[in-house]
This record gives structure tokens, sequence and C-alpha cells, in this order.
């Protein structure tokens, strides 16, 4: 039986070279040694890898010589038997062989293929990409989308989804979103200040509607009552900050062109500063306006004032300059000078008072105990603070000068007597009745009309009382009135007695008494804050003057003024001024931007102190005659 | 197959005309010849057609130039493919009933009538020994007696010759050279496989056939290749007769294995099976199954002069001298077609009407080419017709003088006549521009001081110039001004070639015109033409091989040369080592120094590239130096400038000897690369380059898809790599063999392909540094934007062949699907016309790319820049 | 020994081809000469002053005037380098020189860092606009690193490419592969099996093959060539020496096969680091550009 071998190879070009050839043999080898008749110039087979023998004319047989497999039809095997008419497709490594019978000849033919390259590398090859990273990475193109879309979903859509679902929250003080991870916190730029800690997760709470600033009303909505205006009139204000000119006035023009007015909350009370309390307000949003707030309000009567160290005016204190025919105090506000006096109706002596050397200081050393100090008295012994501990009450008689000035006039069976305090025709009706009862039967160890003075025993001035008691009797009482309230006389000493009172006073009428509970109403004072330093390093005057109506209080500057102490925001002081231990003092530290009664808003601290107390003229009744 | 008996056989019979030769002039003759019920036949040598165009390979797209010439023949012809051509001309040829003669080569052609007084040829035959023998042939009248091969005679009374210039090839003279193995000639290479093959002749014809055999080892065949010559490493010495790139082919085949040269071996006898060779080691006996000799074919001139027909010289290129009408010396013989000097085939086609119309009784038909030359000449001023306009030109023009009607019908057509009023500019300085101007009349100035226009020099009628940049191929070295209303004809390059090689009067007469210009023009100063003329007399222009030295460090000549062609590269031997001092391009001069200063050779001058120099002799150049202290001053001054440079040079030597070795090692490789002829070259930094390629993606971008550069590939040395992509060559290769004549030099000096090119690959060919490549114009991509955003398309840069292959849109109308498939050359065109230069330097991230002129790369500034 | 013509003024260009000629090599980094590192580092200096020394209100630096400033031009200059991607590919006709936009790309690239993290005010947290700064400057860091790469291995690059015999291009160590292997393929034909399927596994080999990590390090283990060569030799040394035994052919070639495939793998390694750098640089650009986005609107959005 012979074959017909048809070897095909393929040019470069692609086109075909077909080489036949007839073997005339029994039995067909097919393997890589040359002698084949078959040959196959591949490694991937053997030697003498298989054997194509005839089993009859239309059937032949493929066997395997080494046991290596070989495919026929796609199925692997190392023996097969193959039908001519019908044809058959056998695999060797990388060649692939035909059989079909011949027309011409009739002879079986094997048509021999090689499908596969000689070698990886000869196959084709894209040196264009091949160099290039293309295989082993994600393309560029791809990523940059991938990430780009990424980052705009998580960053934006999500949050600004988040921002749609929870629509209500906007001025609603106690709307809040559900705690848990909302997209838009993404956006914050950082914590809110320790305040509104509790906002933190509701954006909105005071991102009220998108693409416009936070707005005042948003601040407003929690802070009803305890964020007032700075004055009332709003566009007064901007007037006093004046127009911006310059470079300020075109970052204003921006700022307009971007939607962002000027004047609201935010500006100075910045947020997302992180987790803290929020950062004082500084000096310069005050001086903004208020230096050379003249120039752009010209009707102000506010003085301009910027830097509290160098350019602060004297202090102006309120002061009582007399009582009103009402009895209500008459007050008038004075620059503040050495000197100053105001009229409260009493008289008082506070160097002699608090002298450690005269017989007050040897009263108090011989009654030790009942005083703050044991040689002689102390502000304390009158001057109690209130409970805020900011400023002090006013100084009550009872309190503070009956244990010395009583005002006993009579003594019936150890029993004392006493006149009423703040109540002269009372005083006039115990005289008359304590005289009319005619001649007593033996001296009364009387206490006599004259003020007492701690210390003097009744007994000495007995006979002379008595003589003198039997020698006026009968009209000796309207004398003893008289006597009271005349100079010498129990009230005279302390008050200021006119005539002219009703015939129930016997014509006598004791002037009302006025304590001034604050000298400086626009700014804030708090004694607290200075208990460390004795009270006459500022009222120096205390020990030197003898007069009720001098006034004590210090002013910015000169001996005992806030200067000595404190200066200004950034160290500023004045050339003159000598300061051993300079406190640095903005403007925030004694003035309110939101002009309420209370202490200034002081950073990290909580609001406290009760209602201010104002000037008192009007004390309480005496407690054991209230009934 | 013909219906009717062919007047041929009737015997005794005298045809009115014989045309020998079925190409396009033979067949439009004789179809014209048919149209007009003469008693005509047509001769072919084979048994078909127009052989040559029947040779051409399959579907060869064949162009009809030039385009604006109206065609006259009763065959159509239009560009397309080769088999659809040949099949129209066949079929009409039958419609016309054409009496067509196959298989009759003519022997001779006898006229039988009286001997004509007084008309002898002259023939001379020059013999390999280069002794010549004259033999005189006496010319008679018609009619004639044509023999074929077969000894056939067939008379007619005129004959038209139109046999092309292909010839016969040679035959193998060897025992056994008979044998039926032994072929001329290969029709499909690729249909030979598993044989043992001998080529024999390494022209280009064996070459390819070599080739071809041996392209794919899949086709099993043993080609062997036989060369006389002795091996060299200049392929150009062992393949005298090859083109050089073909040979570089071959021998790199060899290299790689794929078939043998044997040098130095020819063959001794051939029998079945086997050849026996002469070897230089003696006899050899190879097996062989198959020789092709492919050993030249005899040009046909023998056999025309045989016929009676005179050439116009013993150049080789000579053609026969033809009246207007195309006769030949020997009367009712006319030459028409390639023989005649017509290449085109509509020209061909053209004069076979013609001549027929003339033999027919039709004298004053006017040429087709009339209309082509009327508007040539319509510009000028005072109506004259054609003829006077051409026998003006050639009566006032000297360089014209010796030339025929038709060759200056033919000249015409690739120049142009140009008429400037007195005062306008014809051409600046530094302008490019490689033609040349003759003066038909009037005057022009060259002005040889750019910036005072007072300074010319005076061109008279008659004269030329612009000869320099023809020659040297470099810029217009001065502006040139009409001095009176004057008429010039502008000869494109390839006209002045073609005329210096037609008329060796005109090439004299350039010589030394040029010779003159060229000295007048370097020293300038007030210098005469009479000042120089002993000097140009004893000039002589003197060809120098790549490489060769023109003066010797050391030597003691006095001459002085001007370098006319090519440049030349200075060296001096500094420390034992060649040092390079600097670059010569054409236009300068070299060699004063000693003889001004007396004394040797101070450095070695050498060809960069093959150029040509003008030899003056020293002491009729020392004479005119005495004469003029100016231009010795001038002299001197260069020579001072010169000195500097080559001082500098040694001293950087002392001190920094590496950088100096790098430097001229650099620069030598640089002129190895074949810097010396470029005038605008590519050189890529490879310390900078990254290779992403960008400079090939922007030259495909800016060019329809194709880069015309290949970045990686090229030379490199130093990390200085010239990458391949064109040098725009002072002399281009490219331009030496382009049928359509397509490549032009353009006005930035780039050397482009118009849209004229058809194909044929000659440039591809020719090119030395293989910057030509064919190919199609892929179809356009989608928008950058949509490929950077979306990926669509293949990206910027050429696009792979697959992605073009799949996105060419065919049409399915043949023509227009023709032109998509239509290979063209490629090569960089310096992206002329677009704002801002070449796109490869601007579109180089790193800066590693730029793109210089010698003279301005090749400076000792280079030197100090290397940080020396 | 000459004197050239007198070189004239630049060619007259009648085409409008208006073209910048250097004859020179000049770097991108030091493009007229270092005209872009030298603004950069000056304007650099600028705004760290301006930001030391300008008195502002003391919120969140970028939400002042100077913050708004710096954070527009942050911006715009990102979208500007971006652009480079385009005009690297738009091959427009004009007076541009991509070296130019390169080395200004580069040196505006660093300068972007201090603009961003001025801009940032030094106030990181987690949320989009620290994400964007992180993004800029991971793009600025992989640039730095793809400048160096620039800077550096293109010698090595190219000293790879060459040997005794010159140059060697992509294209031919390609080719240089496919023509050991054809001989690898014919001389191993006489092989028995066992060692024809060594060379069949060094054959069946892409020379392309493995992973972005073997690329960047250019460490194959398992190579199947060093494989088969080494494998080959162990055969050998048990067999009795014969003359012309084809395994010295095959195993001469497999060297030299190893030998070419080290020098394709080095080229490998080096081309891939010159590119690596880009597939970090490109895809993180456009994650910025989706932050910036994110962030200005989130800006406004919240305002």
């Amino acid at each position: 039986m012979s074959f017909v071998v048809r070897q095909i190879a393929l040019k470069s070009s692609g086109e075909e070279i077909i080489r036949r050839s007839v073997a005339e043999d029994a039995v067909l080898v097919i393997g890589r040694d040359g002698s084949s008749g078959i040959h196959l110039p591949d490694l991937a087979v053997d030697p003498r890898h298989a054997r194509i023998s005839a089993i009859d004319a239309d059937t032949l047989l493929i066997e395997s010589i080494g046991e290596q497999p070989f495919t026929v039809n796609g199925r692997s095997t190392t023996s097969s038997e193959l039908e001519i008419a019908t044809g058959a497709e056998l695999a060797f490594g990388g060649h692939r062989i035909t059989l079909a019978r011949e027309a011409e000849s009739g002879l079986p033919a094997f048509t021999v293929r090689r499908v596969e390259a000689v070698s990886e590398s000869a196959e084709a090859i894209d040196i264009g990409s091949a160099y290039t990273l293309q295989k082993l990475l994600p393309g560029k193109r791809m990523s940059a989308w991938g990430f780009a879309a990424l980052v705009l979903l998580t960053f934006l859509a999500v949050p600004i989804w988040s921002w749609a679902t929870y629509q209500p929250l906007a001025l609603h003080k106690d709307a809040r979103r559900p705690a848990g991870i909302h997209g838009d916190t993404a956006w914050s730029s950082g914590n809110l200040s320790l305040a509104h800690k509790n906002l933190n997760n509701d954006c909105q709470a005071c991102h009220v509607q998108p693409f416009v600033t936070v707005r005042d009303n948003a601040c407003m909505t929690c802070h009803k009552t305890d964020a007032h205006q700075h004055i009332a009139d709003g566009a007064r204000l901007l007037k006093a900050r004046g127009e911006p000119t310059g470079f300020t006035g075109f970052q204003r023009a921006v700022a307009n062109a971007f939607n962002k007015p000027a004047g609201r909350c935010v500006e100075c009370h910045t947020e997302h500063e992180g987790a803290g309390a929020m950062p004082a307000t500084r000096q310069q949003f005050c001086t903004d306006c208020h230096d050379g707030l003249k120039s752009r309000l010209s009707d102000t009567k506010i003085a301009d004032a910027a830097d509290f160290g160098t350019a602060h005016p004297q202090f102006r204190p309120m002061l009582v300059t007399g009582i009103a025919g009402d009895g209500k105090p008459l007050r008038q506000r004075a620059v503040w000078q050495d000197g100053l006096k105001e009229s409260t109706g009493l008289k008082f002596t506070h160097a002699q008072h608090l002298s450690k050397t005269n017989g007050i200081a040897q009263m108090v050393r011989r009654r030790p105990g009942q005083f703050a100090a044991n040689d002689a008295l102390g502000c304390k012994d009158c001057h109690q603070t209130d409970s805020g501990g900011a400023r002090f009450q006013p100084v009550e008689m009872e309190k503070a000068c009956q244990s010395c000035h009583s005002l006993t006039f009579d003594e019936i069976g150890g029993t004392f007597r006493t006149l009423r305090h703040g109540e002269p025709d009372q005083v006039v009706a115990d005289l008359r009745a304590a005289f009319r009862g005619g001649m007593p039967p033996r001296p009364a160890n009387l206490s006599g009309m004259a003020r007492r003075i701690p210390g003097a025993a009744a007994q000495q001035s007995t006979a002379a009382d008595y003589a003198r008691a039997v020698h006026f009797y009968p009209m000796q009482a309207d004398q003893a009135v008289t006597a009271v309230f005349s100079k010498g006389g129990m009230c005279y000493d302390c008050h200021t007695v006119t005539r002219g009172g009703g015939a129930a006073t016997a014509g006598f009428s004791v002037q009302k008494v006025a304590q001034n509970g604050r000298y400086y109403n626009k700014g804030w004072f708090d004694h607290k804050d200075h208990r460390k330093s004795e009270c006459v390093s500022c009222h120096i005057k205390a020990t030197t003057s003898n007069e009720a109506d001098a006034v004590l209080v210090p002013g910015i500057d000169g001996a005992g003024g806030c200067r000595s102490c404190h200066v200004g925001e950034g160290g500023a002081k004045l050339a003159s001024a000598h300061v051993k231990e300079p406190v640095a003092s903005g403007c925030a530290m004694c003035h309110e931007y939101h002009m309420d009664t209370g202490a200034p808003w002081k950073p990290a601290d909580k609001r406290k102190g009760p209602a201010l107390l104002t000037a008192a003229w009007d004390r309480p009744r005496h407690p054991t005659l209230q009934r | 197959m013909r219906g009717h008996a062919p007047v041929s056989e009737v015997d005794g019979e005298v045809y009115r005309v014989a045309i020998i030769g079925s190409g396009p002039a033979g067949m439009s003759a004789a179809s014209h010849a048919a149209q007009l019920r003469m008693n005509h036949v047509l001769l072919e040598k084979t048994d078909h057609l127009s052989d040559t165009i029947f040779k051409y390979q399959k579907g060869k797209h064949v162009m009809a130039t030039p385009s604006q010439l109206v065609l006259r023949s009763d065959q159509e012809f239009d560009a397309g493919k080769r088999e659809d051509i040949l099949g129209r001309w066949n079929q009409r040829t039958e419609e016309l009933r054409v009496n067509v003669k196959y298989n009759a080569e003519v022997k001779s052609i006898k006229g039988t009538g009286p001997a004509i007084e007084g008309s002898i040829q002259k023939i001379i035959t020059r013999a390999r020994d280069g002794s010549t023998t004259t033999t005189e042939v006496q010319r008679h009248a018609p009619p004639y007696a044509i023999t074929l091969t077969s000894g056939e005679v067939v008379m007619a009374e005129t004959v038209v010759l139109a046999i092309g210039t292909q010839g016969n090839p040679n035959l193998m003279r060897c025992p056994g050279g008979d044998l039926p193995h032994v072929t001329y000639q290969l029709d499909d290479p690729y249909a030979v496989l598993d044989q043992h093959i001998v080529v024999v002749g390494t022209g280009d014809a064996g070459i390819e056939n070599a080739r071809g055999l041996a392209e794919d080892p899949a086709q099993g065949n043993v080609v062997t290749v036989l060369n006389r010559s002795p091996k060299s490493a200049n392929v150009r010495e062992s393949f005298a007769t090859a083109k050089e790139p073909n040979a570089k082919a071959l021998v790199e085949d060899d290299a790689a294995g794929k078939l043998t040269i044997r040098y130095e071996t020819e063959t001794k006898a051939i029998e079945p099976g086997w050849i026996t060779l002469n070897t230089r080691d003696g006899e050899e006996r190879i097996r062989c199954d198959r020789i092709i000799a492919r050993i030249g074919s005899a040009p046909p001139r023998g056999f025309v002069e045989g016929c009676g027909i005179e050439f116009a010289s013993n150049d080789r290129l000579a053609f026969p001298t033809l009246s207007p009408q195309f006769e030949s010396t020997a009367p009712g013989i006319f030459v028409i077609g390639a023989l005649a000097g017509y290449p085109l085939i509509k020209h061909c086609m053209n004069q076979g009407y013609d001549a027929i119309e003339f033999i027919n009784g039709n004298t004053d038909l006017k040429p087709a080419d009339e209309p082509l030359l009327e508007a040539k000449f319509a510009g000028l001023p005072g109506k004259r017709s054609v003829n006077d306009w051409l026998e003006l030109l050639r009566t006032n023009i000297g360089i014209l003088n010796g030339m025929n009607t038709l060759q200056l019908r033919e000249f015409m057509l690739d120049s142009d006549a140009r008429f400037t009023k007195a005062g306008e500019t014809i051409f600046e300085k530094n302008d490019p521009g490689s033609s040349l101007f003759a003066i038909a009349d009037g005057s022009v100035h060259v002005r040889i001081d750019p910036n005072d226009a007072s300074k010319v020099v005076p061109i008279q009628k008659g004269s030329i110039f612009g000869e320099v940049g023809l020659i040297s191929g470099r810029r217009r070295g001065a502006t040139v001004v009409a001095a009176s209303d004057c008429i010039c004809v502008e000869i494109s390059r390839n006209a002045a070639l073609k005329l210096q090689s037609q008329v060796p009067s005109a090439l004299r007469a350039i010589e030394r015109i040029s010779t003159e210009r060229q000295l007048l023009q370097m020293f300038g100063s007030g210098l005469t033409p009479d000042d120089v003329r002993e000097v140009v007399d004893t000039a002589k222009i003197v060809a120098v091989r790549a490489g060769e030295a023109l003066i010797t460090e050391g030597a003691d000549d006095k001459n002085i040369f001007v370098i006319r062609v090519g440049s030349m590269i200075v060296e001096k031997v500094v420390g034992g080592k060649p040092v390079f001092l600097s670059y010569l391009p054409a236009g300068s001069y070299v060699g004063e120094m000693a003889l001004i200063d007396g004394g040797q050779r101070t450095a070695t001058v050498r060809a960069a590239i093959k150029s040509e120099v003008i030899r003056i002799d020293g002491e009729a150049f020392a004479r005119v130096l005495e004469a003029k202290p100016a231009l010795f001053a001038r002299a001197r001054k260069d020579m001072e400038a010169r000195r500097a440079t080559n001082a500098f040079v040694e001293s950087k030597k002392d001190g920094f000897s590496g950088v100096v070795d790098l430097y001229s090692e650099q620069a030598k490789f640089l002129v190895s690369q074949g810097l010396g002829e470029a005038t605008d070259v590519l050189l890529i930094d490879e310390r900078l380059c990254v290779g992403c390629d960008n400079c090939e993606k922007a030259c495909a971008d800016s060019h329809d898809g194709l880069s015309r550069l290949d970045r990686e590939a090229g030379k490199s040395f130093a990390h200085l790599h010239v990458p391949t992509s064109c040098r725009h060559c002072e002399h281009p290769h490219c331009m030496a063999d382009c049928p359509p004549n397509a490549i032009h030099r353009g006005p930035d000096g780039e050397v482009f392909i118009d849209d004229t090119c058809i194909g044929c690959g000659n440039c591809q060919r020719n090119c030395p540094y293989g910057v030509i490549r064919m190919d199609k114009v892929p179809p356009k991509k989608p928008s950058l934007i949509s490929w950077l955003l979306f990926g669509s398309g293949p990206g910027p840069g050429e696009p792979p062949y697959k992605w073009s292959k799949k996105n060419t849109k065919y049409t399915g109308d043949p023509v227009a699907d023709d032109k998509l498939d239509r290979k063209k050359a490629i090569k960089c065109d310096m992206c002329a016309g677009i704002e801002g230069g070449p796109s490869c330097v601007r579109a180089c991230p790193t800066g590693a790319a730029i793109r210089v002129s010698p003279d301005e790369f090749l400076t000792v500034a280079r030197l100090e820049n290397e940080g020396a | 020994m000459a004197t050239t013509p007198a070189p004239g003024p630049a060619p007259r260009r009648r085409t409008g081809a208006t073209r910048e000629r250097q004859s020179t090599h000049e770097g991108f980094l030091v493009h007229k000469n270092g005209k872009w590192i030298k603004l950069s580092a000056a304007l650099a200096a600028v705004l760290i002053l301006l930001y030391i020394f300008v008195p502002l209100p003391p919120q969140h630096f970028g939400s002042t005037w100077l913050g708004y400033t710096l954070g527009t031009i942050g911006a715009l200059l990102i979208l500007w380098l971006t652009a480079l991607g385009m005009r690297k590919r738009a091959i427009t006709p004009g007076r541009w020189s991509l070296k130019a936009w390169t080395s200004a790309h580069v040196w505006l690239g660093v300068l972007l860092s201090v603009i961003g993290t001025l801009h940032s005010g030094f106030a990181f947290g987690w949320n989009v606009h620290t994400l964007a700064w992180s993004l800029m400057m991971i793009v600025i860091v992989s640039g730095i690193f793809g400048v160096t790469a620039y800077a550096t291995l293109p010698r090595a690059l190219s000293a790879n490419r060459y040997d005794s015999e010159g140059a060697i291009t992509e294209k031919q160590m390609v080719e240089a592969l496919r023509s050991l292997d054809r001989q690898l393929h014919d001389a191993a034909q006489p092989l028995d099996r066992e060692c024809a399927v060594l060379v069949d596994n060094s054959l069946e080999q892409d020379p392309f093959t493995g992973s972005i990590i073997n690329r960047l390090t250019g460490r194959y283990p398992g190579d199947a060539t060093r494989e088969a060569a080494g494998e080959l030799r162990r055969l050998r040394a048990h067999r009795p020496r014969i003359a012309d035994d084809p395994l010295d052919k095959v195993d001469a070639l497999l060297t030299r096969k190893e030998a070419m495939l080290a020098r394709l793998r080095r080229h490998l390694r080096i081309k891939g680091w010159l590119q690596a750098w880009l597939y970090v640089h490109v895809p993180m650009t456009f994650a910025l550009i989706a932050a910036l986005s994110a962030h200005i609107v989130s800006v406004f959005f919240y305002w």
C-alpha cells in the first residue's frame, strides 16, 4: 500500500507551498526522525511517534510506537482505526494531519500542516504594546474614570442625597438627625465648638439653604433670649462700621457678589474650628467700629475707644446727685476725676473707722471675735458682697452700725427701750410717751437723748441726768425730741436732718439715704476677680477720707486706676503708666457685645451670677416691726 | 482571429508603413495607420503587445503624466491598473483590425532604393580595451527591406522605429549555455521550489531574481549568485552595475545565510543538474537545477545605427538626431518613443499618431505639446508663435545653442519662461532653490552685498545665473534683481541635468561660469572676471570620493580648493590622534594657508561625502593676491579666525583630551551618518530620550497618519542618536530616478514628494539612509477627545496595520478603492507649511530631539558646551 | 583650512512655517536655562511670606481672602497641568514646544504642592477637603518620581541597547529571539524526548511573560530557558562524551538565548519604570479633579 504525503509550508507572506510525495511502504511512520514517512520537525513529537498501517483497502490502523499519545479527531489516544473514506484529523504536537482520499490517484493522502508556530516568540507580537505595561496593569483610562466616579459618588452624590433626605431639620430648635453616618458630614471642615457639640451631626441646623450662607435666623433659632442686637438699629450699626474702602472694600464687594452679606453672627462667631471653647471675640471686632466712631457716626454719644491700654476714654461713673421729691435718687454720669462727690444723705468717716490707733481700734481690741480683724475695723465689717460676689450689698444700720451705735434711751427693769431707726415720727412718739408720766420715783437711769458712744456707762451720769430731768419737767419731752434731731443728737450725727417736717416729727425731717450699687453700667467690674488684691489698692482714699460723700471708686488711671494693672489686648500701655503685673485686657473683658445686663460672655465659662443689683434707696422694713 | 485576410500575406507586397515595436508608441502609430486605412504592418518581437508594460509586476498602477498633456491617439489611455490598460489596448487593436505580426524580431533594415549621394554614416564602435573602429555605411533610399530573425523579409516604404531602449539579453557563451535549464528571465520566482539555482550576473535584475528565489526559507531553494568582481566592503565596487540599495540587500541576505554570493567566480561549463565554476582557488562543481543568466542586454544603438540612423553624440545617453517630425537621418525612417528620448507613455502615443499623420502627408500638424508651450510663453511680452519663441531662446541663450527643436520642446516642458520687470527681484539670498536661470533677453544684477543694493555684478543677455544652487544644492548665495526688463528661462534641476548630459557644450559652459562666479562670490571685494581669468583657466573640477584626503597634513603642495559639491571635514593629528577641527560646507575654500604663509599643510582635509572641488593653481592665485591687496587682507583675516579655532581645539586637547576625543569621534560618527550631505537632520540625545515615541506619533498625526521617522532605528554614538529620518540631502539620492519627477526641494529647503507619485519605489531603493517607505494612507481616526475619554480608535500616532485594514471603507467603485489601496512613497517633508516647524521636535517632551544643519551643529561651540 | 560662506540671516520662510532653531540639546528640566524652576521657586517664596505675614482674621485660612485666592489659583493650575495630556497629543500647528510645556508642568506642579498646602492652612481632617489635598500630594509625589525616572533612566536604557555590534532595537530583540528559537528548534531535532521536551518548554515560553512585579524587578524565577539549560547540563554530566553531541549546540544556543532574554528583560524593566509611575499619576489626577469639584461644590453648598 502506498500513501500520499502532502507537506504544506507557509511563506511569511501567508501563501502556501505544497510539496507532494508518495510513500511506497506498508508502514508509514510518523515522527521527528528524518527517516520517518511523515516527518514532523516538532520537539513535542517523539523521534518515532506513531505508525500507520493498512488493515484493508478502506481502513488504516494508527498506533503509538513509544506509548506517547496523539490526538485523533480531537481525542487523545494511542491507537485508532481510520476510515479513509470518512477521513480523519490527527494532531501531533504543533502539527495537524488530515487524512482524505486523493481524488486523482485514489490513494489515502495525509496533508500535513504546522498549526502552531515553532516557538511562542514566533507568534505575532504587537511591538507597539508588547514593550508597554498595558497588559500588566489596569488601563489608565479605566482607573481614571473609576476613581473619579468613586470620589464623585462618595463625596458629592451621597452628601447631597443625605442633605435632601433631611429637609425639615432647618430652623427647628430641637429637630435632630438620627445618630449615625451622614454623607454630608464628610464636608465638615472641622468639629464644632463645645457649645454646639450637639449640632455636629446636623449640618442643616445652621446651613439652612444650599448655596446660601449661614444667616442669623439660624442662630436665633436657639439663642432666642441671650443674643440681643448690639443696638436695635442694624442700619446704624453698619453705618458705624463705615463703608469699607480700598482692599477691604474690594473684599466686601466680592463677598457680596458671592452672597455673603456683612454683619452676620458667624462673622465673629466662626465655627468648625475644632472641638473646644468658642474663641474670644477679638478686640478688632469692636474697634472696627468704635475706633474713630465719631467720624462715622457724628451724632453718637459714645466716645471713640480702641485699645484699652492706650486708647480708652476716661470712665464715666453714674453718681447719685440727690433725692428727688418723690424720694427716688437723682443720678447723673460724670467724667471720673479725683475728688468726685455724690450726695448719699449719710455722714460717715471711713478714715476714722479704719484707723488702727484710735479709740475705735481700742474698742475692737477689747471685744475680740466680734469683728473680722482683732486690731481694727475692716471693710468687710460693714460691706458685704452680694451673693454673686461681683458687687456689695448696701450697708444696713442694724447689721453694720447698731452693735456700737445703739439707739436705747431708757431702761425699765433691765430692759432697754430703743428708738425706732428709720421712723422719725415713731421716735417722737416714743419720747413723748416716755415723759408723760411725771416725775419718776427715783432718778431713772436714763440713757438720755444724746447719741450713745460705745462704752459709756449709764450710771456715771445718772445724777446729772436726773437733776436735769427734774429741772426741765414737765416740758422736757419736747426738749428731748429736739435734742435727738439736733447736732449731737442720735439721728443728726449720721443723717442729714432738716426742719420742715410735719407735726408728727416735731417739724424735723430726715433725708432719705441712697447707696450707689453700680457706678459703671457700661463696663462690667467683678470684685470676685480681684479678691486677691486689697480693697485699698484700688479704693485708696478709704483710709484717708472722712467724708461719706467722697467717691472712692477708682478711674481708668491715676493711683489705683485700672490701668495700674490692666493693659491693652496686645499688652500696649501708655508711656506714663507703670505696671508691675500687666493684665492683657481686650474689650470683651469688661464689655458685652450683646447689650444684656449680665457679665460679659467669657470663653469656657458659663454665664452665672444673679440679676444685677442697682442702686438701692428703699431698704427693707425693720423685721421686728413687720407684724 | 482576424476576420479578414491580412494584406501582408500577398507576396511581394510593399507596405506603406511598417511599424517596429508594439509599445505605446508603435501601437498608437499602427492603430492610427489602421484608422486611416493605410497599408501597414506592426512587427512585435514577442507574442503579445507592448512587452515592457506587459512585464510590469501584476496590478502595478500606471500613471498618465504629464497630466496636462492632451492625448492624441486612436488608442485610449488613462491612469489605471496594468491589466486594465493592456486589456483596453488589445481590445482596441482588435477593433481597429491592426495588422499585427507577432514573434517577428527585426534583425536589420536596409534601403533597397538607389544609394543616396553623400549620405554616408560613420559608426564608431568602442571595444573593451578602449580602441575604436569606424565603419562607414552608405545610405540607400526607400523602400526598406526589413529582415526578421526568422529570415522572412518585409518590404515597406516608410518605417516607424518604436523599439524602445530595452534591447536584447546577452546570452551565455560557455559550453552547455544552450541547455534548456539556462534561462534569461524569471517571470515568477515564487513558482520555483526546492531547487539549486545559480544566478549569473549581478545587475539589478539578477539581484532581484536571486532575492525573490531565496526570499522565504519555506521555498527551499538553494541560491548561488556568481560575481566576477572581488568582495569588498564597498558594495559599489563589488556590484558596480547594480543600484546600491539592491546590492546592499543582497549582501545582507548573504550574511543572513539566505543565499550564497561567490565572488571572483565565473561559469566554466554547464551540464544537467550540475555547473562547473572557475573560482580563485580553481574549479568547483556544484549542484544546479536551473541557471538564470542576467548578464545585461545589448542596447539597441548598434542596430539602430546599422539602419543608417545617426545619434546626436557618442554620449551613452545621447539620442538619435531627428527632424521635428521624428524623421531620422535615414530618409523615411522615423524614430519615436523611448528610443527618441520620450519615456512617458502619453508622449509616445502622441508621437505615433503624429508620425503617421506626417507620413500620410499632413505636414503642418502641430505637436500635441503645442498648447502646453503656448501656455508657458503666454506670459511673455510680444506676440510670438511657439516656434519663434523656441528659436529666440535657442539663438539667444548660449547653453541652448546645441539643442534640436524636439529636445528644446521637451526641455521647455519642464522649464519655465519668466518675464521680469526692471528692478524686480528674481530670487533672494538664502532662498532655497536648485533651478538654473538663463537670460533670453535683458540683463540682471547680482547683489554681492546684502546690505548695500548698489554693490552689484551685472550678468548679460545670453548668460546664466543661479547655477550655484543647482550645483551645490544649497540656498541661493545672493539676491538677483532684473537690471532691465528681461526674459529668463528657469530651468528645473532635472531639465538642467538632462541638458548637461545631452549637450556637452552646455555642460562646459555651465562649469566655467560657475567656477568663475564661485571665485568672485567667495572673494567678493571688487574682483572682476578679468582678474580671475587666469585662475579660472587653470582651474580644474576634480571629483573626490567620500573619505578621500584632498589635502594631507605635512604635504608641500600649494593648491587652493573650492568645494563645489558636497562637504569636507578638517582634522589635525594632535597627540597621535586625528582631532576634528571643522566642517566645511560647499562654497567654502580651503588650502590658502600654505599659500599665504608658505610651509607645509597644517591639517588634513577629507571629503565627508562624494564631492567635487575646483582645484586652483596656487601660483596663479598667488599672483591674484599680489594684484589685489584687499583680497590678500581678507584672506589673511579668514586665516587668522580659523587659526584661533585650531588653537582653541588644541589647547583643549592638552587639558581635556578625553572631551576632545569624544567630540571629534562624535563629529566623525555624524559625518559617517550622512551629515556631510545633510541640510537638516534629526538628532536625538539618548541621555534625554525616554522612548515615548511622541516624535513618531506627532509625525504621523501631522502627516495623514503615517510616520516618516523611526526613532529607534538608526545608529548612535556616545549618546547621540541619528534616527531613521530624512536628512534632506544637498543632492537628494531619491530625486535621481523618479519617473513622474514628483520629488522636489521645497521653499523651506525640504525635499518632498508631491501627489504625482506613482509608487514605483525607486526613491525608496535609492535612499542610502532608508528613510523612505512605501505605504498607503490609513483611514481617518476618531477625534483625539473621543480617544482620550472613551478610548475610541487607535489613539495618537500611526494606527496599527490591523486597525487600518479593518477600518478602510471601500466604496465598491474600483477607481476609488484603487486610490484607497495605492501605496505611495512617504518621507519627511520637514513639516513644510506647518506653523511652528517640524512636529517631531515640537512634540519632544524632554528636548531630546532637535533638527540641525551640519554647519550649525558641527562647531567648536559644541566643544565648549560639552563642558570642557 | 577654510572659510565658510558668510552665514546669511535666518532663511526667509515662505510657507509661514516659522521655527525655532536650536543647535544643541537642552533638557526639559533646565529649559531656557531654568526659566521655570526659577519662577516657581520665587513664587513659592513669595506665597510662604504672604502666608506668614499677611494679617488675617482667626478663621480657617482657606476661607480668608488669601485662602480663597490661593484656592482659585490652585484649582486653575491643576486644570492647566492636566491639559499637558492634551497638548502632548494634539499636534496642532503653532510655535509651541512640548519641552517648554513639560518644563512648566514639572516646576509649576511642584509649586502646586506649596499652593495647595498653604490653602489648606494645615487644617487636616477626615473630610473631602483633606481628601483633595492628599490626592493632590499623591499626584505630585508620583510626578516627582516620574521626573527622576526621566532624568536618570534613559542613559541606562540606551546603554543596555548597545553591544559590540551596535544598537539593537525592540523589533530586533524579538527577531533575535525568534531566530535563536528557530535554531534551537532545528538543533534539538535529534534529541530524545526528555531533552526535546526541555527545549520545547523554553520555546513555548512567551518572552514577554511575567507579572508587573517580574517586569519591575527584572527577576523571573522558574524561567524555562534557564531551567532547560541547567537540566541539560545535569543530564550531560551523566552521559558519555561523544563527538559533535547535538547537546553541545543546543547548550550554546540556550546560553545565547538566556543572554538575549536577560537583555530584553533589562530593557523591559527600565521601560517599565519609565511608564509605571504614569499608572498612578494619571488616574490619581482625575480622582483629584473629582475630589476638587466635590470640595468646591461642598464649600458653596454649605456656604
